[in-house]
C-alpha cells in the first residue's frame, strides 16, 4: 500500500562503496527481487530501506515522502529474517503479538487478530510452542506472520527461504507471494537465487558491485539483458562473439558471426567498436540435418537427463554451444549436425555495459 | 588388525590416564572443603580432621563472638551492593562492548579485565592514595568501591558472554515492530541474558566476601571483613571456629548457586 523510490543510494564503510548510486522505483502492490551475487550490495539496500543502517547519500521515499531519518521502529515496515530472528523465550502467539502489545491493545484484540494473521499462514494450533519446537518451515512462517500482523506498509525479506531445504522452500515461497498479492502489500525480496527471483517477483533488480545492472521484468532480465553479467547470473546461456556489428535501427543489428551473416536484435545504441556478444538461451536452440540450420558442428558431448538431451556441440571454428535436445533424439557422437536458432531469441548485447 | 587393536588398547589407556588425573584434581580441590566442613564440627579444642566427636560448640562460639559476628555482616553487606552495582554497570559494559567492532572491541575487553590484570596490592595502594585524596580514605564508601572495582570483572565476562550469544538480528527484528530501545532491552535481550546476569551477580558476590588484599588496605576504621576478623583471630587462637566460619561462607555460596539453579536454571547460564 505504498510506492517506494530509492534514488542515489550510497553506503560507504571506511574505503569500501558497500552502495553505488542504487536506483530503485516500486509501485504499490509490487514485489520487487534485489538478485545478486553475495557482497552486491542487495542485503545492504535492504537494511538501508528497513532502517538498520544510514546511507551516506541518496535517498528513500516511501510516498513521496522521505523516510532516510526516521529510525527504524517508527517506520512501520515488516522485516523477514534469513536467520527468522524469532524471539526464543517466547510462544509463537507471543512471537507473533509482539508489535501489537508494544502498541498497547487490549488483550482480546491482539488475540484475534494472532489468530487470524496465524491461520493466513497457516499455522494455527502451534500457538503455545516455542520457536525451537517446530520446524524450520513453520518458523519462517511465524517471522512473516509476526511482519504481517502489523499491518505494514511495505514488507521487506531477507532471503528468506535461504536455511529451507528444497521442497519447504518451494511451499513457504508461494505462501509469501499469495499473501503479498491478497495484502496488496508492497514488497522487497533479497535472494541470490535466479528461479526464485524469476518466479516470485513483478519486477527484478540484478546488482552488481553496488549497482543496479538492470531493472526490469522478469521476462526482460531472461531475454533481453543489458549485459553478460546479467545473462550469466539469470539462466543456462550461450555467449558467441561476434564481428562487423552495423546497426539497422533502433535496437537492431546486422552481425557476423561463426562466419555466418546474421540479422539480430540487441540492446539499443552499443556504441560502434564496443565488444559484444550474441545471447542464445538453450531453449532457443534446435538440433537439424548437418546441411540445415544456421551453425554447422559436431556433437562432443552428451548427457541424457530424462525430460531432456543436453548436447555441447563444437561449431565449426571451434565456439562451443549448450543447448536441450529432445530426449528422443538420435546424437551420435563426434556426428555432424547443423544447429537452427530462434531468430526472435537472439539477443545481441554489450558484453560489459558501456 | 594388529595395528588398529593396539591404537585401540592405546586410546583406553589414554582415557583411562585421562580419568584419573580428573579424579585427583577433584580430590585435591574438594579435600579441603571436606576438611574444613568436618574440622568445624569437632568437640576438641583444636582444628583436627577427622573431627573428634560431634558438636555444633564452635557455631555457637562464632556467634557469640562481636568481632567475627560483625565482620560476617560486613562482608555480606559489602557482597550485596557489589553485586547489584557491579551487575547494573557490567550489562551496560556489555551492551556498549557489543557495539564495537574489530581490534576496537578486542581493546575494549582488555579495559574491563583490567582489574584482573594489575595485581590487587598495586591497585589497592593505588586506590588508598587516590581515596584519601577525595577525603574518603578509611570508611566504609571507600572500601566498597574497591570491592566494586576489583569484582567488575568476574561480572563483566559471564554478563558480556551471555550478551554476544543473542544474534542483533532479535535486536532489530524487534526495533522493525516499532519497540525502543529500552522496550527491546527489557522485553527481549534482558529476559535471554538473565542466567548470565545472575551468575556474573554471584561471581561478583563471592570474589567481594573473599576479598583480603584490598580489604586490609582500605577497611574503615573499627570495621572488618570477615576474612580480616578470621585472620586477626587466628593470630591469637587456633579454634575450630574459624572453620565453622569457613563453613559458613560455603553454604553462603551453595545457597547463592541453589537460588540462580531455582530461579533461571544454571545450565542457561553458560
Amino acid at each position: 500500500m505504498a510506492t517506494v523510490e530509492v534514488t542515489g543510494l550510497q553506503k560507504r564503510y571506511q574505503d569500501f562503496l558497500a552502495l553505488d548510486g542504487v536506483s530503485l522505483k516500486a509501485k504499490t502492490g509490487q514485489l520487487i527481487s534485489l538478485l545478486g551475487p553475495s557482497g552486491c550490495g542487495k542485503s545492504t539496500t535492504l537494511r538501508c530501506l528497513a532502517g538498520f543502517l544510514e546511507p551516506n547519500g541518496g535517498d528513500i521515499l516511501v510516498d513521496g515522502e522521505s523516510i532516510v531519518s526516521t529510525p527504524a521502529n517508527r517506520r512501520g515496515f515488516g522485516v523477514v529474517f534469513q536467520d527468522y530472528a524469532l524471539f526464543p523465550h517466547m510462544t509463537v502467539a507471543e512471537n507473533v503479538g509482539y508489535g501489537l502489545r508494544l502498541k498497547r491493545l487490549p488483550k482480546g484484540e491482539i488475540a484475534t487478530r494472532v489468530y487470524d494473521v496465524m491461520k493466513l499462514v497457516r499455522l494455527d494450533g502451534l500457538d503455545r510452542r516455542l520457536p525451537k519446537e517446530i520446524s524450520g518451515g513453520q518458523q519462517q512462517r511465524v517471522a512473516l506472520a509476526r511482519a504481517l500482523v502489523l499491518q505494514p506498509r511495505l514488507l521487506l525479506l531477507d532471503e528468506p527461504l535461504a536455511n529451507l531445504d528444497a521442497r519447504l522452500r518451494d511451499e513457504v515461497r508461494w505462501l509469501i507471494r499469495d499473501v503479498q498479492q491478497q495484502s496488496g502489500i508492497t514488497a522487497f525480496y533479497v535472494t541470490h537465487d535466479q528461479s526464485e527471483a524469476m518466479a516470485m517477483s513483478d519486477m527484478v533488480a540484478v546488482m552488481k558491485a553496488g549497482r543496479v545492472a538492470q531493472f526490469a521484468t522478469p521476462r526482460e532480465i531472461y531475454q533481453k539483458p543489458t549485459e553478460r553479467y546479467v545473462a550469466d547470473f539469470t539462466g543456462e546461456a550461450n555467449f558467441l562473439p561476434v564481428s562487423q556489428v552495423t546497426g539497422t535501427g533502433e535496437g537492431s543489428y546486422r552481425i557476423v558471426v561463426a562466419g555466418t551473416d546474421l540479422e539480430v536484435t540487441g540492446v539499443p545504441d552499443i556504441p560502434i567498436g564496443w565488444d559484444a556478444e550474441l545471447l542464445l538461451r538453450p531453449e532457443s536452440l534446435s538440433l537439424v540435418a548437418p546441411d540445415a540450420g544456421t551453425f554447422r558442428g559436431r556433437v562432443t558431448k552428451s548427457a541424457f537427463l530424462g525430460a531432456a538431451l543436453h548436447c555441447e556441440i563444437t561449431l565449426d571454428d571451434g565456439d562451443v554451444l549448450r543447448l536441450a535436445a529432445d530426449p528422443n533424439e538420435q546424437v551420435s557422437a563426434e556426428g555432424k549436425v547443423g544447429v537452427a536458432i530462434d531468430r526472435s531469441h537472439a539477443w545481441l548485447m554489450p558484453k560489459v555495459a558501456p | 588388525m594388529t595395528s588398529s587393536a593396539t591404537t585401540f588398547a592405546n586410546q583406553r589407556s589414554v582415557s583411562f590416564g585421562f580419568a584419573l588425573l580428573i579424579v585427583v584434581l577433584y580430590i585435591f580441590l574438594l579435600a579441603p572443603l571436606v576438611a574444613i566442613v568436618g574440622s568445624s564440627f569437632t568437640q576438641s579444642l583444636l582444628i583436627e580432621f577427622p573431627p573428634k566427636g560431634l558438636s555444633l560448640r564452635w557455631y555457637v562460639e562464632f556467634f557469640s563472638r562481636h568481632d567475627l559476628v560483625s565482620g560476617l555482616i560486613m562482608s555480606l553487606r559489602i557482597g550485596m551492593i557489589t553485586a547489584i552495582v557491579t551487575t547494573v554497570i557490567a550489562v551496560m559494559a556489555g551492551l556498549a562492548g557489543r557495539t564495537l567492532r574489530g581490534r576496537l572491541s578486542g581493546w575494549f575487553q582488555v579495559g574491563m579485565a583490567l582489574p584482573l590484570l594489575v595485581p590487587e596490592l598495586l591497585t589497592a595502594v593505588g586506590l588508598l592514595f587516590f581515596l584519601y585524596e577525595i577525603d574518603l580514605g578509611k570508611t566504609v564508601v571507600g572500601l566498597q568501591m574497591g570491592h566494586i572495582l576489583m569484582s567488575f570483572p568476574y561480572a563483566y565476562v559471564s554478563i558480556s558472554a551471555a550478551l554476544r550469544q543473542v544474534p542483533s538480528s532479535l535486536e532489530e527484528a524487534s526495533a522493525s515492530m516499532g519497540a525502543t530501545g529500552w522496550q527491546t532491552f527489557r522485553l527481549v535481550i534482558l529476559p535471554l541474558v538473565m542466567p548470565g546476569v545472575a551468575m556474573g551477580a554471584i561471581f561478583a558476590f563471592i570474589n567481594s566476601f573473599d576479598l583480603y588484599t584490598i580489604s586490609l588496605l582500605l577497611k574503615p576504621l573499627g570495621g572488618n571483613t570477615l576474612p580480616l576478623a578470621l585472620f586477626d583471630f587466628l593470630t591469637y587462637e587456633f579454634k575450630p571456629t574459624a572453620a565453622a566460619a569457613a563453613t559458613i561462607s560455603i553454604v553462603l555460596s551453595l545457597i547463592g548457586v541453589a537460588l540462580v539453579q531455582k530461579l533461571v536454571g544454571l545450565q542457561r547460564a553458560f
